[in-house]
């Protein structure tokens, strides 16, 4: 028993990041001067080695870590890496944003460190009680990144607000928890599987679930959870929207994938309706509320819902295929978001900087490369082929279709056309209109280099979609078993 | 490698061109561009004879695309005689409008843009009916409908081109639609997307049926009407037909190339190419067939009276996809093919015939400011005459065969629909005749209606513009006298060879009474001699009938007020439940898109959710407590049913 | 059994009332007091369930130390009571309604309450029996060996709290003086004293 509870090998890289984070804590606290760029690319350093040690981490098998409180299996390993690819763009971002306004603060990349160790821990999570920390270490550390500028009104507005409806959801969270304990007297997810397998089903545990469901929904941000993201996203920094957008999204709906598709994966035909219904209105209201912003990380912050509802509804369909969508779909949305944040970042007039849609006008005139690059980007949101984007909503609805899911299908197809409209509104504005200030050139190496990175990807993944498509359906393979739940249960 | 080349050597072209603009400069990029199209376009004429008369067709596997769990499709050129007609037609027809472009567009300021997004379109069109699964069709589709709005809108300077640019766009997304749900559907039903697995195992599906919101349905006939949806978005058929003419607002070899001789008919050619499915279902069938005549007669109307010259080929080209499509209804699979080979290369001729006209007017557009040219621009006047003759079908021109035989098979087939299709395709030969008549007439003939300026400037177009019109001429003039034999004669059996399922209707067709065939040349004479009497005889007639009868002349002036319609379906509505539901609500269209209905409904829907994100922070949690409590109580009450 | 049941519905019925009371009274000063009447109950129950040491912990910690300094912010900041329950009435309705549904929704769980039989089994570590060893030791056994994932986690969050409200709030102002007393220790008198002798009519130059 002893032994067992002090395996930790497979849980190196968190630990790795969780020393490195006080470290750099101590770096920051006992060194003259500002620090936040060197322990911001320490920090960098960190998560890239912390990526390379998850990939090399003994292949395919499943490893239990902690008294199987811990798990890293091929699932936890691809979206582990996701979580840190996105960290380590959007953090370089957020490095060389601070370097330009003079905001720099060493806490800020020690707490990206420490959200990250939540998120990785949310991924590998293996029991309720496990899970409940890795959210709690990251939600927490999220709530004061997004007040990060303390002097900005709306950048505090937005850090309460998070904080205090994320409390809520935790509460949601929690209570669901215990009506799962109280059913079945075990928090770990093996446990819970074996009850659930065996074919006890009770409504206490069935309204447990949904509450659960209900507190990650806020997570991921899906309707009618999702009320904070436009403010959040509107009001935080933009480096910390990028980093609110990707990371932590991945993580959230790793982690929902998890316990849907772990503990819970018999009482699928009974959870099913519920993510349909959340999975239906975030398309929904993602499409048509994006239409009327003006501020583009507002509109950003819808168009997530939307992206966020496509994702739900391979948890929906609760079949490998659909698992596999999620993580096609989460590794696209990664590279897409990404490159559109490093362009609204770059969205600055004479060194002032501008987020509303209208200051893009033109774009194709003064900044020709930058607005093709939006251009692909926004394309392959709306899912134009041959972009990447389109692979990702290709995977998710054929697993829906293949499922008998039809009407969900239907209905996600339909939100993507109107979800077009505003994608291509924002080309209209860089092609068409006319330019009423010019922004300012792209400045900065790695700018340029995250944006290239992610145009490529985006542009030519159509090429060699092999290494995500077949990644993916090894991890959804290792959390579902191979198995289809439900074949087709309507 | 021969095949590959054919479709890749266009996007080599197009992306030297556009990426190496600065480098190349206007001369080199039309250059490269002319040059990798005229490679192909030799290509293809080879894999033609290779394929269509020798009798070999082939598939090329590129690389294995994507395979995972059921899902498995290879990126791979299906080369049959139907995509070696296309690819000829497309190479072809492409190679001529890059040589003319690069005399029609030698004052713009951006050649190499636009040579590269020509050379782009020809990739993506090459890549559709090169499809070996729908998959990949699908991206061609989508490829060749970015590429449409990137040339509708190349004077973008012009908020009219932006306008047509983006309605092309959505309408064509409406299409998209139905064509993605029913390559869902074909998924779903068959579990593959590869045509050859489909087409082998579609016969066992005839008669499978599936349950849709509770109904049990038709699968075929589902399957069929939603993929004919997106066929009628890109070939432009009644309903999805308004933005067609607006996309005329781009540079005339576009038109040519991509709203008359290929891109629209890319609908055509995808029920062709799905004809083993379409056969499977008695109603799709006869839906296309009604859509199909139903258009060409309401297109023809509208062609009669339109002044632009170019929007008068517009909706005969509307009219002529109506003619392919009820061919296809009929079962006539080889002769709607047909008639799309012979159509592209005379409209493409009129198109860029008319190019000319305009070049020589100095951009004037509108035929009652034309007239009294011909003898300044002879080249251009008779290659307009072997277009029109084409057109309306006289012996020995290439339309002749295709148009004639698609009546006789209309008449032949024997049905309801067959009869209708069958008048109403007399009908609109018989407007056909008169408008192209008149088309003629206006822009070359009777007195000068141009100002002086502009008739002195009047000039025949150089040689580079006028070479491409010589040889589409001469496709005008015996491709159909020539191909008769192969694509709807006695070698038709052994021309298409597994390509397409022709039914026995264009055996029956051979076998008319007299007067179906001769019906068509007596109203196409008529046509033509009301023609003569309206706008070169009497030409005070027409005004009096205009005069006389007011109604009917403004309904066809303005295009049956389709538009106007839509506008008030969808846009007023829209409008009023918007101010209703909010006060203060911007009514505009989003920066005046355009008469897009559907725009203004979800700008409604979509500043309804705007309200409900009102910033305090109580609201917020009151909808999550109100989110968990709902989900809740509904889960309790469907799951108390179990 | 009686007298146990009997305690645990006096304190919890005193704790649901105690609770309804923290948001409905007007002083928040008295919110304040009821919440603290909550916490003191919960440290009840817990006695009741034997954990002693929880019940302690609750007392010292969320009694001694957090009640009270929620106290102390609700007496330094000086908050508008009435516009804060602005609206209350406008909310009270649809607020009470779904407080009813909720409710009776979770009556009918209570009611239809099922265990799964495995449940009583797979409960990993039952409170220790009275007599062997002791509450602490207990949870000593297990914290830094079983939970210890747990344990160091909860650890992360604590410091990420700590960082967050260090980073929100602490400014450092360089143009104020502070009383460093280590340097006022170190201080030496002949560092800072000279004695000069200054001759008579002379003045100091």
């Amino acid at each position: 028993m002893m032994s067992q509870s002090l395996v930790m090998g497979p849980a190196l890289p968190e630990i790795l990041l969780a020393v490195l984070a006080l470290a750099m804590l101590m770096l920051g606290v006992f060194r003259k001067g500002d620090t936040t760029a060197l322990v911001g690319w320490i920090a960098v350093a960190g998560f890239a080695v912390a990526g390379v040690m998850t990939l090399m981490g003994s292949g395919h098998d499943t490893e239990l870590a902690f008294g199987g409180q811990f798990i890293n299996d091929g699932f936890a390993r691809f979206t582990k890496v996701l979580v840190l690819l996105g960290t380590i763009m959007t953090t370089i971002m957020a490095l060389s944003w601070m370097k330009r306004e003079g905001e720099g603060r060493f806490e800020f990349p020690v707490l990206i460190i420490l959200a990250t160790v939540g998120m990785m821990m949310m991924i590998s999570a293996n029991s309720l009680m496990s899970l409940y920390m890795g959210l709690e270490l990251q939600s927490l550390a999220l709530y004061v990144i997004a007040a990060f500028q303390r002097d900005n009104l709306r950048s505090t507005e937005a850090g309460l607000k998070y904080f205090v409806l994320g409390s809520l959801a935790s509460g949601l969270l929690l209570y669901g928890m215990s009506l799962v304990y109280g059913f079945a007297g075990t928090v770990s997810f093996d446990g819970l599987a074996e009850i659930a397998n065996a074919g006890e089903v009770s409504t206490g545990v069935l309204v447990g679930i949904i509450f659960m469901v209900a507190g990650m929904a806020f997570k991921v941000s899906a309707v009618p959870f999702h009320m904070w993201t436009p403010d959040v996203y509107e009001g935080a920094p933009t480096p910390v929207t990028a980093f609110f957008a990707t990371a932590p999204k991945i993580a959230a709906l790793a982690l929902f994938c998890r316990v849907m598709m772990g503990p819970f994966e018999a009482y699928a035909p009974q959870w099913q309706q519920v993510i349909v219904l959340i999975s239906i209105l975030s398309m929904v209201l993602g499409a048509f509320a994006a239409i009327n912003q003006t501020n583009i990380k507002r509109m950003m912050a819808y168009s997530s819902i939307g992206h966020v509802g496509y994702a739900l509804i391979g948890i929906a369909v609760g079949t490998t295929a659909g698992i596999q969508g999620v993580l096609i779909y989460l590794a696209i949305y990664l590279f897409m978001n990404v490159g559109a944040f490093t362009i609204i970042l770059a969205m600055r007039q004479k060194g002032r900087a501008v987020e509303n849609i209208n200051d893009l006008a033109g774009l194709s005139k003064t900044n020709p490369l930058m607005a093709a690059a939006m251009t692909i980007f926004m394309f392959s949101m709306a899912g134009v082929p041959p972009l990447a984007g389109f692979y990702g909503k290709f995977f998710i609805f054929m697993s829906a279709m293949d499922a008998g899911l039809i009407t969900l299908g239907v209905i996600g197809v339909l939100s993507s056309v109107v979800s077009a409209f505003y994608y291509i509104r924002l080309i209209k504005v860089m092609y068409f209109d006319d330019v009423v200030e010019p922004l300012d050139r792209l400045s900065g190496a790695t700018q340029k280099a995250m944006l290239a990175i992610s145009f490529v990807v985006i542009l030519l993944f159509f090429l060699v979609p092999a290494p995500v498509v077949d990644g993916a359906l090894a991890a959804a393979e290792s959390l579902t078993g191979g198995t289809s739940a439900l074949a087709s249960s309507h | 490698m021969m095949y590959a080349a054919i479709v890749f050597l266009p996007l080599l072209g197009a992306l030297i061109a556009g990426f190496g603009r600065h480098a190349l400069g206007d001369k080199g990029s039309q250059w490269v561009t002319c040059t990798g199209l005229g490679i192909a376009a030799l290509l293809s004429w080879y894999g033609f004879f290779e394929v269509a008369v020798v009798g070999n067709p082939t598939t090329v596997t590129l690389f294995t695309w994507v395979a995972s769990g059921d899902l498995q499709f290879d990126w791979a050129l299906k080369i049959d005689t139907l995509t070696a007609v296309m690819l000829i037609v497309v190479t072809t027809i492409s190679f001529m409008v890059h040589i003319y472009s690069v005399g029609y567009m030698h004052h713009d300021p951006s050649v190499p843009r636009f040579m590269a997004y020509l050379s782009l379109f020809t990739f993506t069109m090459l890549m559709l009916v090169t499809a070996d699964n729908l998959v990949q069709m699908f991206f061609g589709w989508e490829g060749v409908g970015l590429a449409s709005y990137l040339l509708i809108g190349f004077w973008h300077e012009k908020p009219s081109a932006n306008a047509a640019a983006i309605k092309a766009f959505v309408v064509n997304r409406v299409g998209d639609f139905g064509f993605s749900l029913g390559i869902f559907g074909v998924f779903v039903v068959f579990g593959t997307v590869g045509l050859d697995t489909i087409f082998a195992a579609a016969p066992q599906y005839a008669d499978y049926m599936v349950t849709f919101f509770g109904v049990e349905w038709h699968a075929m006939t589902i399957l069929c009407v939603l993929l004919f949806i997106g066929a009628m978005g890109k070939s432009a058929q009644l309903g999805l037909h308004t933005w067609l003419p607006d996309a005329m607002e781009g540079p005339t070899p576009v038109s040519a190339l991509i709203h008359a001789a290929t891109m629209v008919t890319a609908g055509v050619f995808m029920v062709a190419r799905l004809s083993p499915l379409f056969v499977l279902s008695d109603t799709a069938m006869a839906i296309v067939t009604i859509v199909g005549a139903s258009t060409a007669f309401f297109a023809a109307t509208i062609g009669c009276v339109q002044n632009d010259i170019k929007r008068v080929i517009a909706y005969s080209t509307c009219s002529q996809l109506g003619y392919m499509f009820f061919a296809l209804g009929v079962g006539a699979f080889g002769t709607g093919v047909f008639h799309l080979m012979t159509h592209a290369f005379f409209k493409a001729l009129l198109f860029l015939g008319a190019g000319s006209v305009i070049h020589a007017m100095s951009d004037e557009q509108d035929m009652r400011r034309m007239g009294g040219i011909w003898k300044m621009v002879p080249w251009t006047y008779g290659f307009m005459w072997i277009g029109s003759w084409a057109l309306m079908g006289l012996p020995p021109f290439s339309g002749y065969f295709s148009k004639d035989m698609i009546l006789e098979v209309a008449f032949a087939a024997d049905t309801g629909v067959g009869h209708y299709a069958f008048w109403l395709g007399i009908a609109a030969a018989a407007m056909t005749a008169f408008y192209s008549t008149r088309l003629i007439l206006m822009t070359f003939h009777g007195k000068p209606r141009a100002n002086e300026h502009v008739m002195g400037h009047v000039h025949e177009s150089p040689w580079i513009m006028l070479a491409p019109l010589v040889v589409l001429a001469l496709g005008a003039m015996i491709a159909g006298g020539v191909g008769a034999e192969l694509f709807i004669g006695e070698g038709r059996e052994h021309f298409w060879g597994e390509a397409v399922k022709d039914m026995a209707v264009t055996e029956h067709a051979h076998h008319v009474p007299g007067w179906v065939k001769l019906l068509p040349l007596v109203v196409t004479a008529a046509g033509i001699f009301l023609g003569w009497v309206f706008y070169s005889a009497k030409p005070k007639w027409p005004v009096r009938l205009a005069e006389a009868q007011p109604g009917i002349y403004t309904f066809l002036l303005n295009k049956w007020y389709f538009d106007e319609l839509y506008d008030r379906i969808f846009i007023k509505p829209a409008f009023a439940l918007g101010r209703a539901f909010w006060r203060g609500g911007d009514g505009a269209l989003i920066d005046g898109i355009g008469p897009d209905g559907v725009a203004s409904l979800t700008r409604s829907i979509a500043a309804r959710f705007g309200r409900m994100q009102s910033g305090f922070l109580y609201h917020y949690a009151f909808a999550m407590i109100i989110g968990v409590a709902g989900i809740v109580t509904w889960f309790m009450v469907t799951s108390a049913g179990h | 059994m009686i007298v146990q049941g009997l305690i645990f519905y006096m304190l919890a019925a005193i704790m649901v009332a105690s609770a309804f009371m923290v948001v409905t009274s007007r002083n928040p000063v008295h919110s304040v007091l009821w919440l603290i009447l909550a916490f003191v109950n919960s440290a009840g129950l817990f006695l009741l369930l034997g954990a002693e040491f929880v019940a302690m912990l609750v007392v010292v910690v969320y009694v001694g130390a957090v009640a009270v300094l929620f106290l102390f912010v609700v007496m330094m900041l000086d908050i508008n009571y009435l516009k804060v329950r602005e609206g209350f009435l406008t909310y009270l309705p649809m607020g009470a309604a779904l407080g009813v549904v909720l409710l009776c929704e979770i009556a009918v769980l209570a009611g239809g309450w099922t265990m799964a039989p495995e449940a009583m089994g797979l409960r990993a570590v039952p409170a220790p029996e009275p007599g062997t060893i002791s509450n602490s030791q207990a949870l000593g056994q297990v914290i830094y060996t079983d939970y210890v994932y747990l344990f160091q986690a909860a650890g992360l969050v604590l410091l990420v709290a700590m960082i967050g409200s260090i980073m929100l709030t602490h400014r450092s102002h360089p143009n104020v003086r502070r009383q460093k007393v280590a340097d006022q220790i170190a201080r030496r008198k002949e560092r800072t004293l000279k004695l000069n002798k200054v001759p008579t009519g002379k003045g100091i130059s």
